[in-house]
């Protein structure tokens, strides 16, 4: 289980922390508004009315035993720069702030932000998701029933052909590609990677340490990946 | 080819070879001898996103740019993994 705070309640702060609660994380949702905290108090595991510009406030509401936070404060660029760098400083493992565009990303990223994130690009939803696991890096529901995701190859496959890995035959999962990182140097002399993609893997394609795979299958069936 | 860039050959080599773990066990004796060299953080996060350990890579790409702004490789890499 991992302790995330959502600060901002307008539609993607909301999005967020409701799909985050469903998936039984503990959840604090902080807001000026009052209202907006109310709204969703119910859902979550605590909600506060805190203006998160104030240092102490933030660090009387316990930030620091937070591992994710994530900022969506609207348009108030300013306010979200000045909580991102609060949040970091005392100690927030991750902070993933929405940006509304290009420069604004670059000033967080400026002052230690860890992700930053585009709502147009991605949905609430989806951005919960990618945080139930820090393995899995990208998530596509394709029906409410079916999705696509890219994970890291767990440790346990490494070395292992498709076929060995039972993906199909066991989880019902289908490798549809395979992300690889072919180390090279430059001219240089500095190391780089170089990243391959193998669409539609036979069966005889052997996992190495570092792949990303793109999987698909039923919902139930890639959770049960996460214990692999 | 003094201590350090043996150390740096001897990392790169594995890196090559995909033997990350000892890799990164060359790159930090060399950064025990050579603590301000950015480069050397820099071929080291490399290491560290090749096995997608990103936290560390994203770390070693910081490391890299305080010590040498100049190294816009590592500025990309850590555009892209934060997400641009």
């Amino acid at each position: 289980m991992r302790h995330i705070v959502v600060i901002g309640l307008g539609k993607f702060g909301s999005a967020i922390a409701e799909t985050l609660s469903n998936k039984e994380h503990e959840v604090m949702v902080i807001d000026r508004d009052e209202k907006r905290v109310e709204k969703l108090e119910p859902l979550v595991t605590q909600a506060l009315v805190l203006d998160a510009t104030d240092e102490d406030a933030l660090r009387a509401a316990g930030m620091k035993d937070f591992d994710v936070a994530i900022v969506s404060v609207g348009e108030d660029t300013e306010a979200s720069i000045l909580i991102t760098m609060l949040l970091k400083e005392l100690g927030v493992k991750e902070v993933v702030t929405k940006a509304t565009d290009q420069l604004h990303a670059k000033i967080l990223k400026k002052v230690g932000c860890d992700r930053v994130v585009f709502p147009e690009r991605d949905m609430g939803q989806r951005l919960a998701e990618s945080l139930m696991s820090t393995k899995i890096f990208d998530y596509i529901e394709l029906s409410s029933t079916h999705s696509l995701i890219e994970i890291d190859a767990p440790e346990s496959l490494e070395g292992k052909t498709l076929k060995e890995t039972e993906l199909r035959s066991k989880y019902g999962v289908s490798a549809i590609a395979v992300k690889r990182k072919t180390p090279i140097i430059k001219e240089d002399g500095d190391t780089e990677f170089r990243e391959v993609t193998i669409i539609a893997p036979s069966a005889d394609e052997e996992i190495q340490k570092g792949d990303r795979l793109c999987l698909l299958g039923r919902n139930e069936d890639l959770e049960k990946l996460k214990t692999l | 080819m003094n201590e350090v860039e043996e150390l740096v050959e001897l990392a790169k080599f594995y890196f090559l070879n995909k033997n990350f773990e000892e890799a990164i066990k060359k790159y930090e004796e060399a950064l025990k001898l050579s603590p301000k060299d950015g480069r050397i953080y820099y071929n080291l996060g490399i290491v560290y996103e090749s096995m997608n350990i990103v936290d560390k890579a994203k770390q070693n790409f910081r490391l890299a740019l305080e010590l040498d702004d100049t190294l816009t490789g590592a500025q990309e890499h850590l555009d892209k993994l934060i997400g641009e």
